[in-house]
């Protein structure tokens, strides 16, 4: 039998390998697999009752007032997820392209745009909850300065712009991390071929989406993934700058408030339930692994090797 | 989206296009504070095959970037056909351009490569097609059409970068170190491709090179460049026979040409304790730089008339051999002989001239010096 003999090198991938294992075995891991288990449980407060198999799931999709909140939060959610595709993705490779071709003033703009991204959530989210403020927030009284002042209303405190004012808030905190990305996939564009499509076209928006896009292709794909994970389990801004209940009237609720409501109990409804909390975070979890999984293959096949 | 304004296609008819008469009229390029060329004055006629030669960092890549519009002219007009290029973007120039890296457009197949400019002209798809087909034919890239860059090797990316080029029938080409990424023996293929298409396509070539031989190979005409200015412009017989300077004269040429400082008394020429040589003409100055090829010089055993000088090594090359000689001011000089002319090393020699063979130079400037 050959013998297991632990060399240098092999003790040093060990050492570095195992903590982190251990901690996301511990901190991961653990909680999914005992929330698949809990979703399967009745429960009353903390105390585990009887086995209710998909008793938990049939309730979140299908009895009322479930079925009706469980919606709302999920068309909110996709709400938010193709908003800021366009917002922060969009205007992300729109900044990076700027960037890249070194427009007066790059220098600065390369670290003004991400920096908010550096900043805590919660410092966006009360700076933006001051600034939609309705009588002393900046939006509206620059508004009426130049005026517009009928433009100027309770952004946060209307069902019709609220989900939309933390959107804007959302974009503009994160919008310098799709920028990062897209501009380091530009810069590994080899600077012939761009000259190459100079040779043969003026026009920015042929170079654009004919030479450029396709050829950040890999890029894209991060971004996009790693967007639809955020905007599925969005939960930091709206809860402080809209509360636990995604007011007003449930405009700005998304699955994770929803979730965190329903497992955790809130001030107004001051009940919690377990297994209903876990049976949602499960189809959270198994939502968001397969669309993540199909975005991902499905782009990979048209990344390209520079 | 709004496509492009159609050009004017020249050439639809025949392989020929259009007439190209480029005028470069005290062209100057200053990147940031520094500058790269101090003021070209250029003219290329209609189908020349031109040569833009020199050193690394000579300005000849920046030249040929300014021709195509790809970095604007800091100084000078740039006229093609009379019309002044300085602001016309590089897409409506007329010229398309080979880059030293190929630059195909790695998410395309050759196909596409090349169809992507033509289409961008404004052409219909039939012309498209023949166009593509004729250079696929030209260029033996018909088996390749479906495939990517990434499925190539060297040599067929470089005949697809230029099959791109073909395709838009310029009226100006620009080729960038084409052969510089391929490997000796596919290097002096090319060569003759690219003399070859010149030939048919008759188009007007400017290609730029820092490899002398290509430069004397191919050229019509060859600009000699260095730090930033042109030092002779001519055929590359001419550039061979009577190079304007001693940057030109030691450039061209291989091995290159021997630079001695000798001094004149009478018609004889002295090399500081090292001998002398009676030339019939000679420049009437008192002491300048005498230059020497390989085949202008001979080598003597024994006493007599001639700079003293020692065998140094000798370059067996099979049809002939070059044999190195120091003389007496330690200046090296090759000197060609028969392949069986056997030297031994530290051997003492003497060195005589051909007739009319050798060059002379000014001792300040450089400058060539007629007798």
């Amino acid at each position: 039998m050959p013998q297991l003999r632990m060399t240098g090198r092999g003790l040093w991938i060990t050492v570095l390998i195992v903590p982190p294992l251990a901690f996301i075995a511990l901190f991961i891991v653990y909680p999914i697999l005992s929330a698949f288990a809990y979703a399967f449980f009745d429960w009353q407060g903390l105390r585990r009752l009887d086995f209710v198999g998909l008793e938990n799931f049939h309730t979140v999709l299908f009895v009322e007032p479930y079925r009706s909140w469980t919606l709302n939060a999920f068309r909110n959610n996709v709400i938010v997820f193709f908003a800021l595709m366009v917002l922060q993705n969009g205007l992300g490779f729109l900044l990076a392209y700027a960037l890249w071709r070194e427009l007066p003033g790059a220098r600065f703009h390369r670290i003004a745009v991400f920096l908010p991204v550096v900043l805590s959530t919660i410092i966006v989210a009360y700076l933006f909850k001051l600034f939609y403020h309705p009588l002393f927030g900046v939006v509206n009284i620059t508004l009426k300065s130049i005026g517009l002042g009928w433009l100027a209303q309770p952004w946060l405190g209307q069902g019709g712009t609220a989900l939309w004012a933390l959107i804007v808030a959302q974009a503009w905190h994160m919008v310098g991390f799709p920028t990062l990305v897209f501009l380091a996939g530009m810069q590994r564009i080899p600077g012939e071929i761009l000259d190459a499509a100079r040779m043969e076209t003026e026009s920015e928006w042929v170079k654009i989406t004919k030479i450029v896009w396709p050829l950040v292709a890999p890029s894209a794909t991060i971004v996009f993934t790693l967007l639809f994970v955020g905007a599925f389990n969005w939960f930091e801004l709206p809860y402080i700058m809209a509360g636990l209940d995604g007011s007003p009237f449930g405009s700005t609720d998304v699955l994770g408030l929803y979730f965190y409501r329903t497992a955790f109990g809130n001030v107004s409804a001051g009940q919690q339930d377990f297994g209903l909390g876990s049976a949602l975070a499960v189809l959270i979890f198994l939502f968001i692994a397969a669309i993540a999984t199909v975005i991902t293959v499905r782009l990979r096949a048209r990344e390209i090797q520079l | 989206m709004a496509g492009p304004p159609r050009q004017t296609c020249p050439g639809q008819d025949g392989r020929r296009t259009g007439v190209a008469q480029l005028s470069l009229r005290g062209i100057k390029k200053r990147f940031r504070t520094t500058d790269v060329l101090h003021g070209i004055d250029l003219e290329i006629g209609d189908r020349e095959f031109v040569v833009f030669v020199g050193p690394s960092g000579c300005g000849k890549s920046t030249l040929l970037r300014l021709i195509a519009g790809l970095d604007p002219i800091t100084d000078g007009q740039f006229f093609l056909n009379g019309k002044l290029m300085n602001e016309v973007a590089p897409s409506r120039r007329g010229i398309a351009m080979v880059f030293q890296s190929y630059a195909l457009y790695p998410h395309m197949d050759v196909y596409e490569n090349m169809a992507f400019g033509a289409r961008l002209m404004g052409l219909d798809k039939p012309e498209v097609e023949r166009r593509i087909a004729e250079a696929a034919r030209m260029l033996r890239l018909d088996e390749l059409l479906q495939r990517k860059p990434r499925e190539l090797s060297g040599g067929q990316r470089q005949r697809v970068a230029i099959g791109r080029a073909l395709v838009r029938k310029p009226d100006v080409f620009l080729l960038d170190e084409p052969l510089s990424n391929l490997d000796a023996a596919l290097r002096s293929e090319v060569r003759l491709e690219i003399a070859r298409l010149h030939r048919e396509i008759g188009g007007t070539m400017i290609y730029v090179t820092h490899d002398q031989v290509e430069a004397m190979t191919l050229a019509d005409k060859i600009v000699v460049m260095n730090a930033g200015r042109i030092e002779q412009v001519g055929s590359p017989r001419e550039l061979y026979e009577s190079p304007a300077n001693t940057f030109v004269a030691t450039f061209i040429g291989s091995p290159r040409m021997s630079l001695v400082d000798v001094t004149r008394e009478g018609n004889r020429l002295n090399v500081p304790d090292g001998g002398s040589l009676a030339l019939d003409a000679l420049p009437q100055v008192p002491a300048l730089k005498l230059g020497l090829r390989p085949d202008a010089v001979s080598l003597h055993r024994g006493g007599g008339e001639g700079f003293e000088a020692q065998v140094v090594y000798t370059e067996y090359l099979g049809d002939n051999a070059y044999v190195y000689v120091r003389l007496a001011d330690g200046t090296v000089l090759a000197a060609r002989t028969a392949p069986n002319d056997a030297f031994a090393p530290d051997a003492p020699v003497r060195v005589t001239l051909a007739p009319g063979a050798a060059h002379f130079f000014s001792a300040e400037d450089g400058r060539r010096l007629v007798p």
